[in-house]
């Protein structure tokens, strides 16, 4: 490669992180204006002020938003758990077992990939009004199954095509059952695969919007993207830039530490199916 | 191989149980009732007073609050849908007033005693018991009343060489800020706001939403279509077009219009009372100029004719005791002591929400806080409510959908396709 | 949301023969369904279930707080949707949106992914890194960003482009629909042309380098190698971004939502049967919306696998 290519491909480079990571600056900006110096038609606060972070962390936003926060990390685990745990079994199934219904399993999978989240939230909210599931944990659980569980049965099937099962048939003939060879060799083994599937399902979890406005209505589940949209200024008139910045910037951090830490597994996780075709 | 799965299985689903379990229970605790006030945003006032209520209830019952959305069409969502669901955890709820006929005709209200009716009533200025009644029942208890007023900057007034101490119209204001090169703060956003601007206009042309009120969609009779809503359009559209409405006026909401007049791109602003609170505070912080602050001006909401007193915007707030609760009697008992006198005026002062009892603007630290206290109390007399309905949101939303932009509002075109699209919604045969 | 392509159904190496239904392949089969079935279950649980309670809905005029009036109206309610106005302007707007979005995104996701591809070793991690960034960020968040970028009052746009000819300190991106489609379609590119991206650098690496090598000798160009060599050997690879970031863009919602709540005739399909249901509770009309609206995904994912000729199978590495 020329010297001249090489530098061509850092300027690329340079742009695209860039491009990435403008909007997330000018957000973290945004959120150090105090309220009068939001209009101020800078990128930078004239001062930088803690004031919007204490407001949601500390100050009157605080009811609203820490609960928020931990509907938001409590919901999106469990159902981010639910759907490994779930789509472990399937997914050993289709990498590992010849069996009708396999074809089935994965097209449903698709199918539900593509639904619209807002076709199902009306009756969800009648369903779950009627039995008492409305503006609870599980209420939001269930339905964030149906995002977290096709993208973990894909991705897993995916992991464990790759994984060498020879192995367990060799645990077998060393005299092992069949579910002490799948839990001493296999699942060492799918480990890696399950848990950038959990990563990716949590993100899918983490960013719902629909079934979060539709299905809560107190701190009881709201989760925090449904929360964003009811802070509010010094009266109902004001509007709440700054501490609407803060809060999405709180939101933004455990995205950022994921991303950062397990950059490479996401990748893989993202492109599995495709690269290794 | 089948056991460990089951039992995992069985565990998990365990889990989710167990989850529902403690989300229903989590409000079962011993000790007095929890009456749990469902509150829009404000700058923490409710909260303060819901803290000094549990105080003075002396352990007979707590008041524990939950914050609603910002928008008061979101607040009715939320609520509607609990109530729907037979929701008991809602005692008290701050309601919009436009909102409170849906509420009443739905059963969503638990009935107000008549004792606990003649007493939140007495002194109350009339537009909020008017907000706070329903088919000639008092369904909720007045709390805080709401008006807009029409600010001025004297320099402006000044320029323009107009006596703001006289009525002025839509038309003289337009006028004289071309004279003073400035522009006039309004919310042309297809919001809530919307709605507030053009029923004040239509009522201070002596006209009105809905001629004819029914509790049977098909039966409304609809007033735009008449020579007062057409006047209303022809205001809306000569101020949207008049060059004189400010950059960005179609999507202006109340804060955008006192971001301009702070910053004094706009002379005059049509907006509610909050404005002077939030000046003072922005003095205190150091981010707004005391004389900017000292060349404020107030008076009443201008008019459409020259010879017709305006009618005023009307909002605020009434409280509602949901018709679910387990404690509709301590509930309504809770409701007297947020709105006593006393509470008001705190509120007022530190919130800058006007009091729905007339003494409460008389009174002296009061005035020293809010000069404009009078005006209030004269705008809130004057004041025209929104349609009454229980389909108000529909009427409300259709009028947001066909006077917006306000800019293409076409006097004698738009009053008719509202007056069609409205009906035609109400009966089912159209969406919104 | 987020999809990854399928993975592979091949059968394991020691299944048992087909044909011959032994004993054990009977239990390999009822294993399979015993280890599958609960997701299986769920999917169904969580979405056919639903989607089959909306079509008996949609059936209905029923509006939740007025349950007494609640009756039977047969299909009129889908009447009602398809002869209005704002229905076909809604469909109208989603179009729009879907074909800038994905079209936009697949031009700049190609390039990104050429950058990754042949990027140096020290900055691909770094590169790697940012890509992600925009990916994993919730939506609404992404969605205020944007929209207070944008906005008259908080916004630094328009001080910053004032240089523009019709960019000016009172330019109100929102006020307007041409403008307001803009600004909601750049936030959804930002958002979702890493994931583009991803899927086709994940393609860029089937392109046998043997080919490229064999074109290199035989004199092609730069641009003839990339459509005659690269774009045809990574076909499979672009119809399945293709297909995924259409029915993606096709549901928009969260960006409309934060950003101009449909004003300006920039609702979307999502949009409208959110407001008909959630905020109008009108169940019966909303769901005869939410039915259509699903009908129109099975549509459009239909017409790709069959029109494209999209091979998920290939794209699973069934050859």
């Amino acid at each position: 490669m020329s010297a001249k290519e090489r530098n061509w491909w850092i300027v690329a480079g340079i742009v695209i992180v860039l491009y990435a990571l403008f909007p997330i600056a000018w957000i973290v900006s945004l959120s150090f204006k105090a309220p009068a110096d939001v209009a101020n038609g800078q990128f930078l606060p004239s001062v930088f002020t803690w004031q919007n972070y204490s407001q949601i962390l500390t100050g009157d936003a605080a009811s609203l938003f820490l609960p928020a926060l931990r509907n938001s990390f409590g919901i999106c685990l469990i159902a981010t758990f639910l759907a490994c745990i779930l789509s472990m079994f399937a997914a050993y199934a289709i990498a590992r077992l010849d069996f009708r219904g396999k074809k089935l399993i994965l097209s449903t999978a698709l199918a539900v990939a593509i639904f619209p989240v807002i076709s199902i939230v009306t009756p969800l909210f009648n369903l779950w009004r009627l039995i008492g599931l409305y503006d609870t944990w599980p209420g939001l659980i269930i339905p964030y199954l149906s995002l977290t569980l096709p993208l973990s049965i894909w991705t897993m099937s995916a992991f464990f095509r790759e994984i060498p099962w020879e192995m367990e048939q060799a645990a077998q003939v060393d005299g092992a059952t069949s579910w002490q060879a799948f839990r001493k060799v296999i699942v060492p083994l799918a480990a890696p695969g399950v848990f950038t599937t959990a990563i990716l399902a949590f993100f899918l979890a983490w960013n719902d919007f629909v079934y979060g406005i539709s299905l809560t209505s107190t701190s009881a589940a709201r989760p925090v993207p449904a929360a964003l949209g009811l802070f509010s200024g010094a009266s109902q008139f004001e509007d709440p830039t700054g501490a609407t910045a803060a809060a999405a910037v709180v939101v933004t951090i455990p995205v950022i530490i994921l991303v950062l830490i397990f950059q490479r597994r996401i990748v893989s996780g993202l492109t599995n199916g495709a690269v290794k075709g | 191989m089948r056991r460990p799965w089951r039992s995992r299985l069985a565990a998990a689903a365990l889990a989710v149980v167990a989850m529902g379990g403690l989300a229903a229970c989590g409000s079962g605790a011993a000790g007095p009732p929890v009456l749990t006030w469902y509150i829009n945003p404000d700058d923490g006032g409710q909260a303060t007073i819901a803290q000094k209520c549990t105080q003075a209830a002396g352990g007979r019952y707590t008041i524990a609050t939950s914050t609603l959305p910002r928008e008061s069409s979101e607040q009715r969502q939320q609520l509607v849908r609990r109530l729907a669901a037979n929701d008991s955890s809602i005692d008290i709820m701050s309601l919009d007033p436009p909102y409170i006929p849906e509420y009443a005709q739905a059963g969503f209200l638990a009935p107000i005693p008549p004792d606990v009716a003649a007493r939140v009533t007495q002194g109350t200025v009339q537009s909020a018991i008017d907000g706070a009644t329903w088919d000639g029942k008092l369904v909720t208890v007045p709390f805080w009343a709401n008006t807009q007023l029409l600010w001025y900057k004297k320099s402006a007034a000044a320029a323009a060489g107009i006596d703001m101490s006289q009525p002025v119209t839509w038309d003289q204001l337009i006028q004289a800020a071309g004279k003073a090169n400035t522009n006039i703060a309004a919310q042309g956003r297809r919001a809530e706001s919307l709605t507030v601007w053009f029923n004040a206009l239509i009522a201070s042309a002596g006209g009105a939403v809905i001629a004819q009120n029914s509790t049977d969609p098909t039966q409304i009779k609809l007033g735009l279509d008449t020579p007062q809503g057409d006047r209303a359009a022809e205001v809306m559209s000569t101020f949207a077009n008049s060059g004189r409405e400010g950059a960005a006026f179609s999507t202006a909401g109340e804060d955008e219009s006192v971001a301009a007049f702070e910053a004094g791109t706009a002379g005059w602003m049509v907006n509610w009372p909050f404005v002077w609170s939030k000046a003072k505070s922005g003095v205190e912080g150091g981010t707004l100029q005391q004389s900017v602050v000292d060349d404020y001006g107030w008076t009443l909401y201008p008019r459409v004719d020259a010879d017709k007193p305006a009618a005023p915007p009307y909002g605020g707030i009434n409280l509602g005791v949901g018709a679910f609760s387990a404690h509709p009697d301590l509930a309504y008992e809770a409701t007297e002591c947020i709105t006593s006198t006393q509470n008001q005026k705190e509120y007022f002062l530190t919130n800058g929400n006007p009091a729905s009892r007339s003494s409460v603007f008389s009174d002296p630290e009061v005035l020293a806080d809010f000069p404009m206290a009078p005006t209030i109390e004269q705008s809130l007399q004057l004041a025209a409510p929104r349609p009454q309905t229980p389909y108000y949101s529909e009427v409300s939303g259709s009028i947001q959908r066909e006077y917006h932009p306000p800019g293409s509002v076409t006097p004698g075109v738009t009053g008719k396709n509202a007056t069609e699209l409205i009906d035609a919604v109400l009966s089912g045969r159209q969406l919104l | 949301m987020t999809t990854t392509v399928p993975p592979a159904t091949t059968a394991p190496a020691h299944a048992a023969p087909r044909g011959g239904a032994t004993d054990r392949a009977k239990a390999e089969q009822k294993l399979g369904w015993y280890l599958a079935g609960p997701a299986f279950v769920v999917m169904l649980l969580v979405t056919a279930y639903p989607i089959g309670q909306a079509v008996y809905q949609s059936l209905f005029a029923y509006r939740l707080t007025d349950p007494e009036n609640r009756r039977f109206v047969g299909l009129s309610n889908y009447g009602v949707v398809l002869s209005d106005a704002i229905w076909w302007q809604s469909i109208a707007t989603t179009v729009l949106i879907t074909v800038i979005t994905v079209a936009v995104e697949l031009v700049l996701g190609f390039l990104l992914a050429m950058v990754m591809a042949n990027a140096l070793k020290s900055i691909r991690p770094v590169v790697r890194a940012a890509i992600l960034l925009p990916y994993a960020i919730i939506t609404v968040v992404s969605a205020f960003a944007w929209q207070f970028a944008f906005d008259l009052n908080s916004g630094f746009v328009n001080s910053w482009f004032s240089w523009i000819p019709g960019i000016t300190a009172d330019t109100d991106w929102f006020g307007s629909f041409g403008s307001s489609i803009l600004v909601i379609c750049l936030a959804e590119i930002w958002k979702t042309t890493p994931f583009i991206s991803l899927l086709l650098l994940a393609g860029l690496a089937q392109v046998p380098d043997v080919l490229q090598e064999a074109a290199k000798v035989d004199g092609a160009t730069w641009w003839q190698r990339m459509f005659k060599v690269t774009i045809p050997n990574m076909k499979a690879a672009i119809m399945v971004a293709l297909l995924f970031r259409t029915l993606d863009a096709f549901r928009v919602f969260d960006s409309i939502f934060v950003m101009t709540a449909g004003a300006n005739g920039t609702e979307s399909v999502s949009f409208l049967a959110y407001r008909q249901t959630i905020a109008r509770l009108e169940v019966g009309l909303g769901s005869a919306v939410s039915v259509l609206l699903f009908i129109a995904v099975v549509l459009i994912a239909f017409g790709f696998i069959k029109g494209f000729k999209v091979d998920l199978s290939q794209a699973r590495g069934e050859k």
